[in-house]
């Protein structure tokens, strides 16, 4: 699944669009991560545990968008943009969406 | 605390009430809850199925020449979908022990559709929304502190109406 | 540019679980932990408090009590029952505390020990009392929770246990606020067991003390009847039922052998301060 961020796939056709597709996923810490990240506070240092779970969260919404996009039939996404809000206090939560295009 | 030590009955109802409250709390939130949500959920796919016909794109270029295009006008929905006690107290179960907060998913989804099906509601007789943009935020008395008020979400774009 | 309408088959966005089993899930691993670590807590807190001497006690306690005796009302009891304290400690009991008696002005029915040797008694409790030997079977029961170390027990569980919880959740949280709720719910329970002992350790300190355990099931028979909290509060109260606190007293005293005859009645200088009282 070809993912691109700007309104074309550089050396291929666009044939046919089927709409907006989205992923979104919400991932909490736990608290092991919470008493790490305290710690660190007192240290300093790169907050591992966090940079993980926001790979992780940004992973899966990519992962649910492709899904989504593969059940209308294509295969390519293009123009994808990323939005975030803080829904809940320590939970990342990521969305991300684009049109869901076939190429050739 | 335990400091005194009475030689009478006391009255420790206080904490037995209040944990039955909560649970009285949390079962009418849960009830409600799945009772509204899963009527949204059957309101939005109905609503998706009738506009399947005017989609919705991100990009801004659509190859439509441009003498056949009669107007364009921003078009937007927006929708504030508020969150029940059960989930706000399985999300704070799951902050302890980590993994995919799935009781604010169906939160955010709702919202989202919802906000993007107003939008093509406001479109009306258009044949495309372009350079649509979803944003979300929250919004409500416990937004700042722990936990969420409610969640709102705001998709606009330019709808094209065309020539007949 | 083509568009092909088609709708996705499932919600991808959606886990689909059911949310009624992951909440049973999640709550029942939390309350597991929390039963296990009180449980560890039960035991650390059973050989930690036995080690802490006296000394230790009092001087801790006086780091969070502040002057008690600010709050004493000078009266004819005062004397008597500090002297009625202390012919107990020294004549029956080996306890190594500086018992200090204080008289309170207010209509509960009822007698409260503090660490560090620290019993208050209301007025209340004393106006209702018809002789020396019922007065002194509170006392003994008070003094009874210092021989157990009762209210360390209680303190330090707490203590450690709410100290976790706001570690781990936060100082607001709701949960933890559910959990100290909880917490004081079961430790009633733990105290119905000590209380039951308390009163047995009385009444033998009674019986050193007055050759006889006259007055002790007197007093229950005498509280007001709204203290009793009928079968929804039964397990709820921090002591047993009264009543049938007088069928646990009564089995002991047969059990053990006591005589129950020979009261000894209040000292005139009381009782002349209690009739001007009921007036």
């Amino acid at each position: 699944m070809i993912i691109t961020n700007i309104e074309t796939v550089p050396g291929k056709n666009i044939v046919e669009h089927f709409g907006l597709v989205s992923g979104s996923t919400i991932r909490a810490k736990h608290v092991g991560r919470d008493i790490m990240a305290s710690l660190k506070n007192l240290v300093g240092g790169e907050l591992k545990g966090y940079t993980q779970l926001l790979q992780e969260s940004r992973q899966q919404a990519l992962d649910r968008m492709v899904d989504q996009a593969r059940q209308l039939g294509a295969n390519a996404v293009i123009n994808v943009r990323f939005s975030t809000s803080s829904v809940a206090q320590g939970a990342a939560e990521l969305y991300a969406y684009g049109t869901a295009v076939s190429v050739e | 605390m335990h400091m005194e030590q009475p030689f009478l009955l006391s009255k420790r109802r206080l904490s037995v009430y209040n944990l039955l409250f909560f649970i009285t709390l949390v079962a009418v939130g849960y009830l409600a809850g799945t009772f509204a949500e899963r009527y949204h959920y059957r309101s939005i796919d109905h609503r998706e199925k009738m506009f399947i016909n005017l989609p919705a794109v991100t990009i801004k270029t659509v190859n439509y020449p441009d003498d056949k295009i009669q107007s364009a006008e921003l078009v937007y929905g927006s929708a504030v979908i508020s969150i029940d006690y059960f989930k706000r107290f399985t999300a704070s179960l799951r902050n302890i022990f980590g993994g995919t907060v799935t009781s604010y998913e169906s939160l955010i989804d709702r919202a989202r559709r919802e906000a993007l099906l107003r939008m093509k509601e406001m479109a009306g007789d258009s044949k495309i929304i372009v350079n649509v943009r979803i944003e979300t935020s929250t919004i409500g008395r416990n937004a700042n502190k722990k936990g969420v008020g409610c969640l709102e979400a705001i998709a606009y774009g330019t709808a094209l109406i065309m020539d007949q | 540019m083509k568009y092909t309408p088609r709708l996705p088959k499932s919600n991808v966005n959606v886990t689909p679980t059911s949310r009624l089993r992951e909440f049973f899930i999640l709550t029942l691993c939390l309350l597991g932990i929390v039963i296990a670590i009180y449980i560890l807590l039960g035991f650390a807190v059973d050989m930690i408090v036995p080690r802490i001497s006296t000394d230790l006690e009092t001087k801790m306690s006086e780091l969070f009590i502040r002057s008690l005796d600010a709050e004493d009302i000078d009266s004819e009891w005062g004397g008597y029952v500090q002297s009625l304290v202390e012919n107990l400690q020294k004549r029956c009991t080996k306890l190594p505390y500086l018992f200090k008696v204080h008289v309170r002005n207010a209509s509960s029915v009822n007698a409260l020990t503090l660490p560090g040797g620290h019993i208050i008694v209301f007025t209340g409790l004393l106006d209702k009392m018809t002789s020396e030997n019922e007065l002194a079977f509170v006392f003994a029961h008070e003094m009874s929770h210092y021989a157990n170390r009762d209210h360390l027990r209680g303190v330090g569980r707490a203590f450690v246990f709410i100290t976790l919880a706001t570690f781990l959740f936060g100082t607001d949280s709701n949960i933890s606020k559910m959990l100290a709720h909880a917490l004081n719910i079961t430790e009633l329970s733990f105290s119905r067991n000590q209380e039951t002992r308390a009163d047995e350790f009385a009444l033998e300190l009674l019986n050193c003390a007055y050759g006889n355990v006259a007055g002790a099931t007197d007093f229950f028979a005498k509280i007001p009847k709204e203290q009793d909290p009928g079968k929804f509060g039964r397990y709820f109260a921090s002591h047993p039922e009264n009543l049938k606190r007088i069928v646990d007293l009564n089995k002991i005293i047969r059990d053990r052998g006591f005589r129950t005859a020979g009261e000894k009645p209040l000292p005139k200088i009381v009782q002349q301060s209690k009739n001007k009282n009921e007036m």
